[in-house]
């Protein structure tokens, strides 16, 4: 018996939250970039989701893209902690704020 | 086409040659040319002159030309197209101003040898260069064959006479007096060209020739036979208003009154240049361009009444301020603004080939006159005061006996030239004056009797400068060895007091009507040639028909002879010629004008003119120009400034938000999305 596609949207949600709750309230970088995968992946919860609900292999399709999509993301988003800790010598993302009025 | 048109653009052409060449000289090294750049002037200006009498041997011969040479903008309009062109109008008028320009340019470039080479003068190259731009636009002016490039050369030559008359710019007299020409004057045409718009708009075409111009279009809208846009008005309102407005231009460059002011203080200039601007140029050209757009004065009785008004007050009232002058060549300043009154009045009064005659000789005996001061000057070392002088009359005589000529014409006395011109412009004034019936005949009989008054006058005043200047015993030791002049000097003379003393001989007029002798040539040569279609709209004929038959007011000739008026007018003359030499030409002359007491010192002070014109300057005019400044700086740049400062300090308000902190974007980001998704719920209905 199929799980009802309400379940899949409200861990979807709860997983969103759960990211946006993280890049809220975190300082720290690599905090922050989990957090964007969570949020990340709460979408991909969706796509397959829906694709198993239609009967469309389209959004399992995209949600691969998302992942590869990620994983390039992440290595630049790596690649930005890095800079900071040379600059700033700590990840904490509150403390770079040079880039302001 | 005859040969003489097909070069005929070289008459404008040789002079503007001859001023590149000063100016490239000028510019390149003091001395490159002989004698400071004369040479080429003096070559340009015979050229022209040699061409222009040829063009006059031309139209004598019974053609006329008037061709675009060149269309430098076309405007396609709904009805119409606009053409803004050059182009050239060869007839009997602009052929005979060719000559006198020409003419008395050629011996003012011979005069400026023994006046500013001779003087040791410095800046030739710039002098002659000005002279040169001044021919070539005068020149250009006068053959311009539509009212655009009148205006443009009209300006062109504004601009020479202030670079002429500002020449000794080191001095403080000349770069103001070269300030206050350029500024009067430009006054006058910001009317004119206001006036030039409005023609334009109207009728669509500035031509002064042809079927197809604008005098002979407001002649068949007047006849209504042909309508254009008036604005609202009736078509005689309008013309006249357009009529005056051009007119401001003309009492500017004139030195009419109101705007008369600039030309005394331009004797700040060297005498040369104030022949030049007296006689041929400058001045002139006010009074040229209401012979050459007549035919739109001649139908409008108002516009009449003014100019014959202004003329005549202008003669009488600039005659009166000539009495008292110390400075020759303030004498004749104020003689020359008198003498233009004349032409205003004589072309005021429908007598258009009065007024062309009068400007023909003036030209020559006020040429003479100015070139005698300059010769004086020389002589006197650069002293002008006549009460200095004295007894130069056997130390000079070349300069004596020509003066003498020059004073005789512009006195009026038989048989010189300017007796036959004047006399012809009061007896024009007077035969229509009564002729004329309802207030225009009435105004021509005013301006005419303030006319004949002056007459009186300028006997008197010009014989007061021959008797100080030349009669009784040397006042100073300057003037009892006085130096010598050159031939370059006697030779303009000579010419000029030739012509000054023939050239009345051209028209005479009162002859024919008493004898029937046909000896009116001016006027033949005015009427035009026969058959040539062109000179349906321009010649003195159709001008004619203008005023009696086209002009509401029906200016008509009366019947009276012509001995009575000029007995009467002659008699005035030597009346005052001989009380001014009776109190003058003594060996002691005293000072007669101090028993007039305050009356002296009124007309010393020209009535107060500048004074006046100063006070309205600061009293009215800045205190206006203040409030027009206040509103402008609180006003208009008051909104503008609100504007900028109110960004300015929200924009440094609203940037604090940029925090440099990543988590405060997270946090705008996220509400700012919350916001939006509640907004479009709201809005859409599937939140609530």
């Amino acid at each position: 018996m199929a799980v009802p596609v309400q379940w899949y949207l409200l861990l979807s949600a709860a997983m969103f939250c759960i990211g946006v709750f993280g890049v809220l309230t975190r300082r720290n970088a690599l905090l922050f970039l989990m957090s964007v995968e969570l949020m990340l992946n709460a979408a991909n919860i969706n796509l397959v989701a829906f694709a198993r609900l239609w009967g469309n292999l389209t959004g399992q399709v995209f949600s691969l893209f998302t992942m590869a999509l990620a994983a390039a993301e992440v290595a630049v988003g790596i690649g930005i902690i890095l800079v900071l800790y040379r600059n700033f010598s700590d990840v904490d993302v509150t403390r770079a704020t040079t880039m302001r009025w | 086409m005859s040969a003489a048109f097909t070069y005929a653009p070289l008459i404008v052409a040789l002079p503007f040659l001859s001023f590149l060449i000063a100016l490239a000289a000028g510019l390149a090294d003091r001395d490159v040319l002989p004698k400071g750049g004369a040479i080429p002037g003096i070559l340009a200006t015979l050229g022209s002159l040699a061409l222009s009498a040829w063009v006059a041997l031309t139209v004598a011969g019974g053609a006329v030309f008037d061709e675009t040479i060149y269309e430098w903008a076309v405007a396609a309009g709904v009805e119409s197209q606009l053409e803004l062109s050059f182009g050239l109008l060869l007839d009997p008028l602009s052929a005979m101003m060719l000559v006198i320009v020409c003419l008395v340019a050629t011996l003012v470039h011979v005069f400026s040898l023994g006046y500013m080479n001779d003087e040791g003068e410095t800046g030739l190259p710039r002098y002659y260069a000005g002279l040169g731009l001044f021919t070539a636009s005068m020149l250009g002016f006068v053959v311009s064959d539509n009212l655009l490039q009148s205006f443009v050369f009209f300006e062109l030559v504004g601009l020479c006479s202030y670079l002429l008359i500002g020449f000794h710019f080191r001095e403080p007299g000349p770069p103001s007096a070269a300030k206050k020409a350029f500024l009067v004057t430009r006054f006058g045409d910001y009317f004119f060209l206001v006036g030039l718009v409005g023609i334009v708009a109207t009728f669509g075409t500035a031509q002064f020739g042809g079927a197809e111009s604008f005098p002979h279009v407001a002649e068949l809208v007047l006849a209504g036979e042909a309508s254009v846009r008036t604005f609202g008005f009736a078509p005689e309102t309008w013309f006249t208003i357009l009529g005056l407005l051009v007119l401001g231009g003309v009492i500017g460059k004139s030195a009419q009154f109101p705007l008369h002011t600039w030309l005394p203080d331009a004797m700040e200039g060297p005498t040369p240049v104030s022949a030049l601007i007296h006689a041929a140029t400058m001045v002139a050209a006010g009074v040229f361009l209401v012979a050459r757009m007549y035919g739109f004065y001649a139908v409008s009785p108002t516009a009449l009444a003014i100019v014959a008004l202004v003329g005549g007050f202008t003669a009488l009232f600039a005659a009166t301020m000539g009495l008292v002058k110390r400075e020759l060549k303030q004498v004749l300043a104020y003689s020359t603004i008198s003498q233009y009154g004349y032409m205003m009045l004589a072309l005021g009064t429908g007598g258009y080939v009065a007024a062309t005659f009068h400007l023909l000789t003036h030209a020559f005996f006020k040429a003479l006159l100015f070139l005698g001061a300059g010769s004086v000057i020389i002589a006197m070392h650069h002293n002008e005061n006549m009460w200095d002088m004295g007894g130069l009359r056997k130390r000079m005589p070349v300069t004596y006996a020509t003066f003498l000529v020059g004073s005789l014409a512009l006195a009026g006395i038989v048989p010189f030239a300017g007796f036959w011109s004047k006399d012809e412009v009061l007896y024009e004034a007077l035969i229509h004056g009564l002729g004329t019936e309802g207030s225009l005949g009435t105004v021509f009989l005013a301006a005419y009797a303030m006319g004949l008054l002056a007459v009186l006058f300028t006997g008197f005043y010009t014989f007061r400068m021959v008797a100080l200047t030349f009669h009784g015993e040397p006042r100073t030791d300057l003037a009892a060895d006085p130096e010598s002049v050159g031939w370059n000097v006697k030779g303009p003379l000579s010419v000029l007091g030739l012509l000054a003393a023939t050239t009345g001989f051209l028209n005479l007029a009162p002859v024919k009507k008493l004898t029937g002798a046909k000896v009116d040539f001016l006027h033949q040569w005015l009427e035009g040639p026969e058959g040539a279609a062109l000179m349906a709209t321009l010649s003195a004929k159709h001008y004619k028909h203008l005023l009696h038959d086209v002009n509401p007011a029906q200016v008509t000739a009366s019947e009276l002879g012509p001995l009575l008026p000029a007995a009467l007018s002659l008699g005035l003359a030597i009346t005052g010629a001989l009380v001014a030499f009776r109190l003058y030409a003594t060996p002691e002359p005293t000072e007669h004008t101090a028993k007039l007491g305050g009356l002296q010192d009124v007309l010393y002070n020209n009535y107060y003119q500048d004074e006046y014109q100063v006070w309205l300057a600061t009293n009215v005019v800045q205190p206006l120009a203040g409030v027009a400044d206040t509103v402008d700086q609180s006003l208009v740049d008051g909104v503008v400034n609100g504007v900028s400062s109110v960004s300015l300090s929200s924009g440094s308000r609203i940037r604090r938000i940029q925090t440099g902190v990543v988590s405060n974007y997270a946090a705008l980001v996220t509400l700012g999305l919350t916001a939006l998704l509640v907004a479009f719920g709201l809005y859409e209905g599937w939140l609530l």
